[in-house]
């Protein structure tokens, strides 16, 4: 294993650090994108390019940026909503409990013994014939999924508040 | 510490890091920052089993990517309906407290 | 002249239908017009009268007729009429003294506003009474057996704002009831035995039966046990008494009416209807002239300390019921209904003459009515003595025949148990004389008030009315005439009286004339020493309170029976409601325990789902 993977590795950690923990939101997302991009790169050391290439298009530049978006609609979206300490003490003992746990399981597990890298396995010209081939079905359900969630997420985002019963008269009556 | 190794521990801190933004963040925006993470890790893990972990390497390195590429489609989808919901819910409510929503009491 | 058979018949029918479309009519359309339902009901009252007298008086063979209105397998459930010379006889009572009573009672409740109710409740009596009376089946005689106490419930009961009358109305149905309880066995053990509902029917069956060795006599001797029992309720008789001083609390005309014609003759009645099977258990007969000699003793100590005028009559009808039954118990029939009848004639006319005193003077103290002047009307104290003659078996009046020829038939009988309760008869005839006085001379001859006696409120009622007097002087007549009814009834019944020796008249003789010199003796003449009963303290007191029957059945069945109901409600109110509430309680906590849970917030559900998860991680780490 490289140093630069270790590297990246801890440029991740960080970046989800930072993603998880500061109050401001938009520092939160950059520090999501920041560590993102290192796991792009991550994946492109594991042998996947294409995977890495996807995973900067799409959530780096399309998630993070929908995110900031949402943000600067309006102010009180991104506000600081400042969580007591006890909620999050109580939030990172549970994830850090977790944590423990399956790190025991992991590390005391039985041992995989590493597989040299075959060739031409992660050649994005296979995934491309694997996607349009093996996966055929799954790969056009996610196109339905991805366009029914567009006309779901408009639907949702536009559909006005109902006007309270009583609000219409009052208001009416406050104005000169 | 085979690199297998280093991998699954990298993605449980990511996932449990997700976890944490998920679970103490009132914002929602914030909430969904830790789902992102939680769904980065398991791609993370996927890929890391495909390159290193199973005994015919073709196979499941095409298999690991594909399964990457179908999380990050659904993440796709994912975010775009629960921005959408949160807008909603902040048109509504006035607020993007998750404290807020409340209205499952019993 | 003879009528015949659906002639008698629909007289018959005509005597029954009358009383009970009074009673409806009177009860359900009339309520605001008292005048009327009086006038109605005292109409079907004489048409009964005169039916039942027609009947007496125009038929020879016995007639009946049943028609069945439900068959169960072989059985029919019959209703119809049984007129053979007992029920003519016992109807012809109740239609005449229930209409002297409905006509005395237009002047006595003239000024009840609920007289309507009053009237059609006594056609109702009548109906009971007279269907009872008719009966040819054994259910028939039982619907109507509890009909009549249904209707001595609600009469007893008629002033329903009054507690005391409340509880004795309540007190004759429960007592009632128990010896009810015990009827209702016999008669069904009675139809198990015989096969039939039909009373003469079954009667002979048991008789051929008891000769074929179809059965033994022992079943008889229960069944006639247990039926003289439910006479024992019905008449008073001891141990089952109690409840008939107390019915006074009822409006007087309804005691005259209770103590005479009704209710308690009913139970003289049913004794007669079964002679014949009582006539087939001699142990049951014996057993019952005992117990009913002794009650007519007993009811006579008491009468003589009472100093409430209806009370003296109360305890006197349960003495001489308990001598009627003795009669027929020694197999005298016609001596028993002989009593009966002249019972029923001078115990009416003694109410209604006390009621009319007390309608004028509003007191019920015997003291208090004599110095109140009792004895200026003329015409009350004329029938009141007249029917205290005879009460007290004066020779020449109605009440010496009767009893006489009770005693005599008492004293036909054989055997020790007969001479035992011949003895305790004329001690009993003694001292019903001596009461009988005693009440004479306190209304004729009144004391001078001593300090700790009530005195009487302010005379504001009426002297009696027309009708009263008219039903008073009626009633005088008939007990006079009564006196020398008896051969009549002898041959009406087919069972001639018997002869009047002079051995056995004797006796009763001499102890009515013992009692009249001790009565005349304490209150007939100017002197302040105590009567006989005063001058021994704890006897006294023991007679005024009945020798403590009622307060030992307070104690034990009453105690009893609020002991149990004090366990149930603490059961109840400690363990069952406790335990309920608990169940409801605890279902109530877990689910507010539950919804607790369901606090809404989101993050605390995905909280606790990671925690389990981190759990099982924890768990699959260690378990490596």
């Amino acid at each position: 294993m490289s140093a630069v993977t270790l590297i990246l590795m801890v440029i991740a950690l960080l970046g989800a650090l930072v993603a998880v923990s500061v109050r401001d939101i938009v520092h939160a997302i950059f520090g999501l994108a920041g560590a993102l991009l290192a796991l792009a790169a991550l994946f492109t050391t594991l042998g996947s390019p294409l995977v890495g290439a996807m995973e900067v298009l799409i959530y780096v530049g399309g998630i993070s940026v929908a995110m900031i978006f949402a943000v600067m609609l309006s102010p009180h979206v991104g506000r600081d909503l400042r969580e007591t300490p006890a909620r999050r003490l109580g939030a990172a003992l549970i994830a850090s409990l977790l944590f423990a746990g399956a790190a025991l399981a992991v590390l005391s597990g039985p041992a995989v013994p590493d597989t040299p890298e075959a060739a031409g396995a992660f050649d994005p010209a296979l995934v491309g014939h694997a996607l349009l081939g093996d996966w055929l079905l799954a790969f056009e359900v996610l196109s339905v999924v991805l366009l029914l969630a567009i006309m779901g997420a408009v639907i949702i985002a536009t559909r006005e508040p109902p006007a309270p019963a009583d609000a219409a008269p009052a208001a009416e009556e406050a104005r000169p | 510490m085979t690199p297998l190794t280093a991998f699954n521990l990298c993605a449980l801190a990511l996932f449990c890091m997700g976890l944490y933004g998920v679970l103490a963040r009132k914002n929602l925006i914030a909430m969904l920052i830790g789902v992102e993470l939680m769904l980065n890790a398991a791609s993370l893990n996927a890929l890391a089993w495909g390159r290193y972990g199973l005994v015919d390497p073709a196979h499941a390195a095409v298999s690991g990517q594909i399964l990457v590429l179908f999380i990050i489609g659904l993440a796709a989808a994912e975010a775009a309906i629960a921005l959408a919901i949160i807008l909603a819910v902040h048109r509504h409510r006035h607020s993007v407290d998750v404290d807020d929503l409340d209205t499952l009491e019993g | 002249m003879v009528l015949d058979t659906p002639t008698l018949t629909r007289l018959a029918l005509a005597a029954l239908a009358a009383p009970l479309c009074a009673f409806a009519i009177a009860g359900l359309a009339l309520r605001s017009r008292p005048r009327a339902a009086a006038a109605l009901v005292i109409a079907s009252g004489a048409l009964t009268a005169l039916a039942t007298l027609a009947i007496l008086a125009l038929a020879d063979a016995p007639i009946q007729q049943v028609w069945t209105w439900l068959r169960v397998g072989d059985t029919d459930l019959g209703f119809g009429v049984l007129l053979d010379p007992r029920s003519r006889l016992m109807g012809a009572v109740v239609g005449v003294i229930t209409l002297l009573v409905q006509i005395y009672s237009t002047g006595y409740m003239a000024h009840d506003p609920g007289r309507t109710r009053f009237f059609a409740l006594l056609a109702l009596f009548e109906w009971a009474m007279l269907g009872f009376a008719y009966a040819p089946d054994l259910l028939q005689a039982f619907i109507f057996w509890e009909l009549v106490g249904l209707a001595s419930f609600f009469l007893i009961g008629f002033w329903y704002d009054r507690p005391e009358a409340i509880a004795a109305a309540k007190k004759a149905f429960i007592m009632t009831r128990v010896g009810d309880v015990a009827m209702l066995i016999g008669l069904v053990l009675l139809f198990a035995l015989a096969g039939t509902l039909d009373i003469r029917e079954s009667l002979d069956r048991l008789h051929s039966l008891l000769q074929g060795h179809g059965i033994t006599s022992l079943q008889v001797e229960v069944a006639a046990a247990l039926l003289f029992v439910g006479v024992v309720g019905k008449s008073a008789q001891f141990p089952l008494h109690t409840w008939l001083p107390d019915a006074m609390a009822g409006p007087t005309p309804v005691s005259a009416l209770l103590h005479s014609a009704t209710m308690v003759a009913a139970g003289v009645f049913l004794f007669a209807r079964f002679e014949e099977l009582f006539l087939l258990a001699p142990l049951t007969r014996s057993a019952a002239l005992l117990l009913t000699a002794f009650t007519a003793l007993l009811a006579a100590l008491l009468a003589s300390v009472q100093v409430d005028i209806k009370r003296v009559w109360a305890w006197s009808s349960i003495s001489q019921l308990g001598t009627m039954l003795a009669g027929l118990a020694a197999g005298g029939l016609s001596s028993g209904l002989f009593h009966l009848t002249t019972h029923a004639a001078f115990k009416a006319l003694l109410f209604l003459s006390a009621g009319a005193l007390i309608h004028h003077y509003g007191t019920q103290d015997l003291r208090a009515l004599g110095r109140a002047g009792a004895r200026r009307d003329r015409l009350t104290m004329l029938g009141l003595l007249v029917g205290a003659a005879a009460l007290a078996g004066i020779p020449g009046f109605a009440g010496f025949a009767s009893k006489e020829a009770v005693l005599t038939a008492v004293h036909d009988v054989p055997g020790r148990a007969a001479a035992t309760g011949f003895a305790l008869l004329v001690i009993g005839a003694g001292f019903t004389a001596y009461y009988v006085g005693r009440v004479a001379f306190l209304l004729l001859r009144p004391t001078a008030a001593e300090p700790h006696e009530p005195t009487p409120p302010d005379a504001h009622g009426h002297p009696p009315t027309t009708a009263m007097s008219a039903s008073i002087l009626t009633l005088t007549l008939i007990t006079l005439a009564l006196a020398f009814a008896g051969p009549l009834v002898a041959s009406l019944l087919g069972q001639p009286l018997p002869e009047l020796a002079l051995a056995h008249a004797v006796p009763g003789i001499a102890a009515v004339a013992l009692g009249l010199a001790v009565a005349v003796f304490d209150f007939g003449r100017k002197s302040s020493a105590p009567p006989l009963f005063e001058r021994v303290p704890a006897l006294h007191g023991l007679l005024l309170r009945g020798f403590y029957v009622d307060a030992i059945y307070q104690r034990v069945f009453v105690g009893a029976a609020r002991l149990c109901a004090r366990a149930l409600h603490f059961a109840e109110t400690r363990l069952l409601d406790p335990a309920a509430d608990g169940l409801a309680r605890l279902t109530l906590a877990m689910g507010e325990g539950t919804a607790r849970g369901q606090s809404g917030q989101l993050q605390r559900y995905i909280g606790v789902a990671a925690l389990l998860l981190a759990c099982v991680a924890l768990w699959l780490g260690f378990a490596e």
